[in-house]
């Protein structure tokens, strides 16, 4: 690995780290899509301030960024407020404008500065380490390695201090009004973070790169744990591993960087969505198929215990019976009959079906809960 | 006339026209077909399947070799199409709301459209030039053919909808009672989703996979603003979308350096803010209006009815009450209450009796007395 | 089990051994139930108990994990055209762009069949359910700009013109005025008078004697069914809602002297 390729990764693994810490509560609140809205209406921002101060590297232009990611948040909140459209159509209406805006600014007195439309969406981070860090003429790597860590500190400081507060307003949006703590606040703080760290990460990493992180990773954590602390940790691990294996891929291909990292983000998702324990795919389907014999001989025990010592017994206590009345298959029900016998739960004299004192247990379990 | 000369040239003017038509086509079909996805709360559904249409242009381009609409359109629809069941799959499945599923679907498929598009560029003798035009659009490449092959999947899709069109209302409407009546109601929502997937892929060379949401929602979002009524719904959202297709083809192909997506996307969401601050009934400025004659009523019929009260503390109900006595009783000052007693004047409720002094007329005392018993229900 | 011994072909609906589950946590548990033709049924039971999964399975919109249903002797699916449906009235989304009228008609739909259009008859009928629940003149209105009352009243109109001989509805009494009440109240005698049967989620035990004649309690469990006189009894009502029978069987009585003045008067 060359210097520049550490860097690349490093800058990359810092990214993808501060996207997670607000994409967990993005996805948790149900806002995943603002950060789609907010990341590509922070264009207009950026291309504003630019003209004012014909620099890309100046501090203005994240502060303008912000802001207009700040302003996105409260015009879909004002459209909302209408009433006139629904709130996803409001995310919907309201972002596009603001992306158009900037984009033909781009195209139509931008374009031969460095900021193109497929910067944009792409970022170019092959590129981070050529913006050097030079404090007092060391250089001391890329500056936007430095940001990014200011951004991940400033994310990490946040939901630090704020941890129960964000827990609260999370969780119990009643409460949290209740005990005083203003949900709107807390939400515009969030959406603040959001915006910066999209803002920061944008240059880099495009802002495709920046929804897949702030989405696809703390989505994948949320079906691994129940615990908040342990989902964003697990986040920002699927973050970095990200960011890693998206690099490598890229570099063995020679394809787009920031593309190669959102696929991964999508890989690790799919592998989460299949093998997560107790919520993953393969677990469910287990599950599922067990519960289905499971359930089958609670249902036929229950049946059962309805109808024992009943004038109608034997006729609803017949094998035939759950053909007609229970709509099950005759192999279905069959089978069930079997694993009923062999779990003891019952015992069929002819085509007669007995519970057990075991079956009546269960019956009895089965009904209580 | 400058217009009609501009008109007549669009007419006659082979890539204008072609690009004219192209976007009225993608107008109409995204108006209607987003109206049912706006309605069944589904706007942003549009933003992931356009965005995971990208890996299957670019698929279909790698796999074939070829750039022919046709293909690129297959290979979109497959992969949106794909996209969307993979989203449904994660909202049924798991605790991920609808939301994170959607950013989700769109962003990693996009991530892995640009992969594909970076390795079709490395590519030393494949002709990749123009794919990129599916990120923002660019009507102006529009041929002919392609939009035969728009105009044809745009009909089949309008074809589809008006066919089944009592069928997708009780979807959108109330699908437990469709169902109870015997429709297949989860056949039904495949059918309408792939409607819009095909509204999409259609819009895509125009209007690029980053914007081609807001054609869905947009139009609609506008519609629904002037009309109480499906049909007359679908109908407008076409129109508009139409209307901001052309314009903002037209636009984009006279400016320099203007991309077509953004530009229709303006000239739409334009036709949105209008819409919801004048469309009558239910545009803001409407409201506005509608809020102040109402409270300009109630000022109105409060002073009269003050007046009311002080005439029934006096034997003779047509002694003048002074301004200064009605002052204390009302929300505003002497002079709020001397142009209320003006304007009553005129509706012939009140008499001036002397300065400052007022009497209820006949008429007055009669609507007075309707005032209180009407409040009283 | 006083519906047991009642004969097939007296019978709108023939429940047997339904179960539904949402993975392994059983909502209805091996339920039984005859309901005979013509009359007026409340299915009554605390929050939870199933009673709205029970009538969405009887209507095959809730997939059971077994058990049969028949209406009027044969499956749910050959009977369609003799079934009639109100849903909740908070199931759909009231800003949707279209009128009374419209909303009505779609109760032709199914005898419609495909592609086909609504025309003057749907009109016709759809205008006569809709004065039927005093609701003619609005039958242009959008349906945004009802109250809860009159929303309720659409839903009926369109199951009337349904021209239904089971009819099942969900809650029509939940947060109505006074006056829809009544109207509905009187509209279901009709169609009992009419020999329809008329299924009815409730909540409110209090009218359930007054409005009733049949009634099914159920709590995941089927408690009992049966005319109302025999099985509305406080023993059934504890065993269906647990702890709070002091409370019921209060409300109850009050129920009780209710219907007897109502009696006393015709």
């Amino acid at each position: 690995m060359n210097p520049a390729q550490i860097e690349i990764q490093l800058i990359a693994i810092v990214v993808a780290v501060a996207c997670a810490l607000p994409g967990v509560f993005l996805v948790l609140r149900r806002m995943a899509l603002m950060s789609d809205a907010i990341s590509h209406a922070i264009l207009l921002g950026i291309v504003l301030a630019f003209f004012v101060v014909k620099d890309l590297a100046s501090p203005l232009l994240v502060i303008a960024a912000a802001l207009t990611g700040v302003l996105t948040v409260s015009l879909v909140e004002l459209l909302n407020k209408t009433k006139l459209v629904k709130e996803d159509a409001a995310i919907g209406l309201v972002f596009p404008v603001l992306f158009s805006m900037g984009v033909i600014l781009i195209s139509r007195f931008a374009g031969d500065v460095h900021l193109d439309t497929d910067a944009v969406l792409l970022g170019e981070l092959a590129f981070a380490p050529f913006n050097r860090f030079e404090p007092f003429g060391y250089d001391i790597g890329p500056i936007t390695l430095y940001v990014m860590a200011g951004i991940l500190l400033l994310n990490l400081l946040f939901i630090i201090i704020f941890y129960k507060e964000l827990k609260v307003a999370t969780f119990d949006p009643g409460l949290a009004a209740s005990i005083g703590l203003s949900p709107a606040i807390i939400h515009y703080a969030l959406m603040s973070l959001v915006s910066v760290t999209a803002v920061g990460a944008f240059d880099a990493v495009g802002s495709i790169l920046v929804v897949a992180l702030m989405i696809a990773p703390p989505a994948a954590a949320y079906l691994m744990t129940n615990d908040l602390k342990w989902m964003i940790i697990i986040s920002a691990v699927i973050g970095i591993l990200s960011a890693v294996t998206g690099y490598w891929c890229a570099h063995i291909f020679d394809v787009s960087i920031a593309g190669s990292m959102a696929t991964m983000t999508g890989v690790f998702f799919l592998l989460s969505f299949f093998l997560a324990p107790k919520r993953g795919m393969l677990s469910i389907w287990q599950r599922r198929s067990r519960q289905k014999w499971e359930f089958a001989i609670k249902m036929l025990v229950v049946h059962l215990s309805h109808h024992e010592n009943l004038p109608e017994a034997k006729d609803e206590s017949r094998i035939d019976h759950l053909q007609r009345h229970f709509e099950w298959n005759k192999d279905f029900a069959e089978r069930v009959v079997r694993r009923a016998e062999k779990s003891e739960s019952i015992i069929t004299v002819g085509d007669i079906m007995e519970l057990t004192d075991k079956g009546r247990q269960l019956a009895g379990e089965s009904v209580v809960k | 006339m400058e217009l009609f000369g501009f008109l007549g040239e669009i007419i006659t003017d082979y890539t204008l026209r072609t690009v004219a038509l192209g976007s009225a086509i993608l107008g109409i079909i995204s108006g209607a077909l987003g109206s049912f996805a706006v309605l069944r709360k589904q706007s942003l559904l549009g933003d992931a399947i356009s965005h995971a249409a990208l890996p299957g242009i670019a698929f279909a381009f790698i796999l074939t070799g070829i750039k022919s609409p046709i293909i690129l359109i297959i290979g979109a629809a497959v992969a949106g199409w794909f996209g969307t069941l993979l989203m449904l799959s994660v909202i049924k499945n798991t605790r991920i709301k609808t939301d994170g599923a959607l950013g989700l679907i769109l962003s990693t498929f996009f991530g892995f459209g640009l992969v594909l598009l970076t390795y079709i560029q490395k590519q030393p003798q494949a002709n990749q030039a123009g794919l990129d035009k599916f990120l923002f659009g660019q009507a102006s490449t529009l041929l002919q053919s392609d939009v035969i092959i728009m105009g044809i999947l745009g009909a089949i899709a309008l074809v589809i909808l008006m066919l089944f069109w009592k069928e997708f209302k009780i979807l959108t409407f109330d699908p437990d009672f469709g169902e109870s009546i015997g429709l297949p109601i989860r056949l039904l929502d495949i059918l309408i989703t792939f409607l819009l997937v095909i509204a999409i892929v259609i819009g895509l060379q125009t209007v690029g996979v980053v914007l081609m949401s807001a054609m869905v929602v947009a139009p609609a979002a506008a519609a629904r603003q002037w009309t109480n009524h499906l049909g007359l719904m679908v109908v407008l959202a076409g129109i508009f979308g139409i209307i901001a297709g052309v314009s903002g083809a037209i636009i984009s192909s006279v400016g320099a350096k203007l991309p077509t997506g953004p530009i229709i996307v303006l000239c739409i969401s334009l036709i949105v803010g209008i819409s919801m601050l004048f469309a009558p009934n239910r545009g803001l400025v409407w409201n506005w209006i509608r809020r102040r004659i109402n409270r300009h009523r109630l000022h109105l019929e409060a002073v009269l009815s003050d007046l009311y009260e002080l005439t029934l503390h006096h034997e003779r109900r047509d002694h003048p009450h002074s301004v200064r006595a009605l002052e204390t009783m009302s929300i505003g000052g002497g002079e709020f209450v001397r142009n209320s007693l003006r304007e009553l004047q005129t509706k012939g409720w009140v008499k001036n009796v002397s300065g400052d002094e007022w009497a209820l007329t006949e008429s007055g005392l009669a609507k007075a007395n309707d005032l209180v018993k009407e409040r009283q229900v | 089990m006083n519906d047991r011994n009642l004969e097939s072909k007296d019978l709108s609906i023939e429940v047997a051994d339904l179960t539904v589950a949402y993975g392994d946590k059983p909502v209805l548990w091996d339920i039984d139930l005859n309901v005979p033709k013509g009359i007026l049924m409340a299915i009554v039971g605390p929050n939870g108990a199933g009673k709205t999964t029970m009538i969405k399975s009887i209507l095959g919109l809730v997939k059971p994990a077994a058990g049969r249903v028949l209406i009027l002797g044969k499956p749910y699916h050959k009977q369609r055209h003799l079934i009639g449906y109100v849903p909740q009235r908070g199931s759909v989304d009231w800003d949707f762009p279209t009128s009374v009228l419209d909303v009505v008609m779609m109760g032709r739909y199914g005898a419609l069949g495909w592609v086909k259009r609504p025309g003057k008859k749907e009109r016709d009928m759809a205008l006569e359910a809709l004065d039927k629940v005093g609701m003619k003149k609005f039958s242009d209105r959008q349906i945004s700009q009802l109250s809860g009352g009159q929303q309720q009243r659409v839903f009926l109109a369109r199951a009337l013109v349904q021209e239904a001989e089971v009819y099942f509805m969900d809650e029509p009494f939940q947060g109505v005025d006074a006056i829809t009440e009544r109207a509905i109240i009187t509209l279901l005698r009709e169609l009992r008078e009419a020999g329809k049967t008329v299924v009815v989620v409730h909540h409110d035990l209090q009218t359930v004697p007054e409005y009733f004649d049949w009634v099914t309690l159920i709590n995941v469990r089927r408690i009992a069914s049966g005319p109302v006189d025999e099985v509305f009894t406080d023993e059934n009502l504890k065993t269906a809602y647990g702890g709070r029978v002091a409370f019921i069987s209060h409300r109850k009585q009050e129920a009780n002297e209710h219907v007897d003045i109502g009696e006393d008067r015709e």
